[in-house]
């Protein structure tokens, strides 16, 4: 069975932990609350929201130091990508989005702040994030250029052919499932594994693996979630509701784990091709196996549930 | 004053400001091309490209060719300052903010695109005004392209432009509106942006540290004297005049200048403005100043 977890996963867990702290007191730091003081609170309210798992931040950092970069170099452009990415979230909750009330359990941002306030606390991360990337890196440990290059990769992922076009595309409902989950889940990760690797000195062929690995983690994240969603609504009778494209409410769930496993072989694939790098390539690895089977629990990743055998033996 | 008046004899302002806007909006119609989604696109060109005087982007360059540099180094960011005025308004627009249906006698972003296209849409302007600059800026150091990164991108967040809006709108409605709020909110909303404008222009093109901060000083009075100005233009003026419905602020019980401190006395506030302002060219080659003498000159005397 699979079910075991490989031992790597213990010095995994620590790893995360240790990061997740660390991401977790700098962003604390990075959003000091001032006059007016609620836009601070409505900002605070989703970038601090207690129990987030900080996957793009611990992978920006885990790719950085994949190439040898020191992470303080990381990160600033670590807490710009949860800024970032709380700004999309917060923007794809309102009422003329996906009008959701609820996220990780609590309400929304605009269910707590208002919707005008809602709206102008994302208007107000993005540019945060950014900032926070120019006046926090230290330029003795990254060469400017490099800064740019994150700076770019980070506007293009959530700009307007990246994450918002993924937000549109859903909405519309016209484009293919594959193609929407791979612009709203897998920019994210994309963007976080290559901006670590930017920040780290990789070469352009190392980014360009980064960059099909992240792609392939993000969405391998959320094609699990939607089966656990799904399996779990099955057992209590429930029927898929949900407004957003899944893979599984679209195509069901044994052909939703099948295309797990072709993105988990995709992920590993590119590590593969990073192995002269040693072990510093493991906790890349390791996003693979959590995205997949959930073995073990992060931060305040309440659904830590495995995918159950239909997963582990489809897997040869 | 006489030295000015002479100088705008010889300086043709309005060739300028055409010839620079028309320059402005080749350079913005070929950032922000049509590509998939074609919706998003065609929204975001839609508010970017439906004209507008383009103040910000033009005092972006004049602050770059003021201290030395090419309109070419300020291109990108001129965009950039632009493409984040256009996202502001497409945001400011929405039901759930001013709720206005109608921009530049146009219909607005939400009522043409709907509302979430809407607000995606001033998202990825908000984002592309960085990519924009990282990438297409060309001639420029990275060190100075950076630093016009976080110059911007504090102009218009929690410290700048949304602060603006966060105290604009807590205080509609209210009757006991300071003059220190409303300097608040008139410094975050409007000048935040045009000093951000000013202020990037004058780094890209290669200025002192001294030069921009007396370019920073002067953006933030002729951010105020447009504003002033404004209020004054409400309560004197008629809609025929204004091309916009007049006492409109005063219906709306929105605070104003002249209700603050009366016209009379507001009028001189507005004198003092374009005085600091100009004091902070002074020490500028007056040749290459007069585009931000004539604009200082036109935002005060402008009567409409």
């Amino acid at each position: 069975s699979m079910l075991s977890t490989p031992s790597k996963q213990f010095d995994l867990r620590t790893y995360w932990t240790t990061l997740i702290g660390e991401i977790n007191q700098k962003l604390d730091e990075a959003i000091p609350i001032a006059y007016p003081e609620r836009i601070y609170e409505a900002m605070r309210y989703s970038v601090l929201a207690k129990g987030a798992k900080r996957a793009p931040p611990v992978m920006c950092v885990a790719a950085c130091e994949l190439f040898g970069g020191h992470r303080h170099a990381a990160f600033p452009t670590a807490c710009a990508l949860e800024m970032v990415h709380a700004a999309s979230l917060i923007h794809d909750d309102l009422p003329s989005m996906d009008d959701d009330l609820v996220r990780r359990g609590r309400p929304t941002n605009h269910a707590v702040f208002g919707v005008d306030m809602a709206v102008l606390a994302g208007d107000a991360l993005f540019p945060l994030g950014f900032e926070h990337i120019v006046s926090q890196t230290p330029p003795e440990l990254v060469p400017e250029t490099r800064l740019l290059r994150v700076i770019a990769e980070i506007a293009r992922a959530v700009g307007s052919t990246g994450m918002a076009a993924g937000q549109f595309l859903d909405l519309e409902g016209d484009a293919s499932v594959e193609f929407v989950q791979e612009k709203k889940f897998g920019e994210m990760a994309e963007c976080s594994a290559v901006c670590g690797g930017l920040l780290g000195g990789a070469e352009d062929e190392e980014i360009e693996r980064l960059r099909k690995y992240g792609r392939a983690v993000g969405v391998l994240y959320q094609v699990v979630d939607d089966v656990l969603e799904a399996k779990s609504k099955r057992e209590r009778g429930e029927v898929w509701s949900k407004r957003s494209k899944s893979y599984a409410g679209v195509f069901g769930i044994d052909r939703a784990l099948e295309w797990a496993q072709e993105l988990r072989s995709k992920a590993i694939a590119q590590l593969d091709g990073l192995e002269r790098h040693g072990d510093r390539v493991t906790p890349l690895y390791s996003f693979v196996d959590h995205a997949m089977y959930r073995g073990f629990v992060v931060g305040g990743d309440q659904t830590a549930t495995v995918v159950d055998q239909d997963a582990s033996t489809s897997q040869a | 004053e006489t030295e000015e008046e002479a100088q705008e004899a010889t300086f043709n302002f309005k060739a300028y400001l055409l010839q620079k806007a028309n320059s402005v909006n080749k350079a913005l119609d070929k950032a922000v091309s049509l590509k998939d989604p074609i919706k998003i696109h065609e929204a975001m060109r839609y508010s970017l490209l439906a004209g507008g005087k383009r103040v910000r982007p033009i005092l972006c360059i004049a602050a770059c060719e003021l201290v030395g540099g090419l309109e070419s180094m300020a291109m990108p960011s001129a965009c950039a300052v632009e493409m984040i005025h256009t996202m502001s308004l497409i945001h400011d627009d929405l039901p759930c903010m001013d709720n206005d249906d109608l921009r530049r006698g146009k219909p607005t972003n939400h009522k043409v695109f709907g509302e979430d296209v809407a607000i995606l849409a001033g998202d990825a302007l908000l984002a592309f005004a960085f990519e924009h600059i990282a990438t297409a800026t060309i001639g420029v150091p990275p060190s100075k392209i950076i630093r016009v990164v976080g110059e911007l991108a504090r102009v218009i967040g929690s410290e700048g432009l949304v602060a603006g809006q966060v105290v604009d709108i807590g205080s509609t409605g209210l009757s006991d509106v300071g003059l220190e709020e409303l300097e608040f909110i008139h410094l975050h909303k409007t000048a935040a942006l045009l000093e951000g404008s000013v202020v990037i222009g004058a780094i890209a093109g290669g200025g002192s540290d001294e030069q921009i901060e007396k370019l920073r000083k002067f953006a933030r009075c002729i951010g105020l004297l447009f504003q002033v100005v404004d209020d004054i233009l409400d309560v004197t003026k008629s809609s025929q005049e204004l091309g916009k419905t007049a006492g409109k602020d005063l219906l709306a019980d929105k605070t104003t200048y002249p209700k603050l401190m009366g016209l009379e006395k507001s009028r001189e506030f507005a004198e003092e403005l374009r005085k600091e302002a100009l004091d902070q060219l002074s020490e500028f080659d007056p040749n290459k100043a007069a585009p931000l003498i004539s604009l200082t000159n036109y935002i005060a005397f402008r009567q409409n």
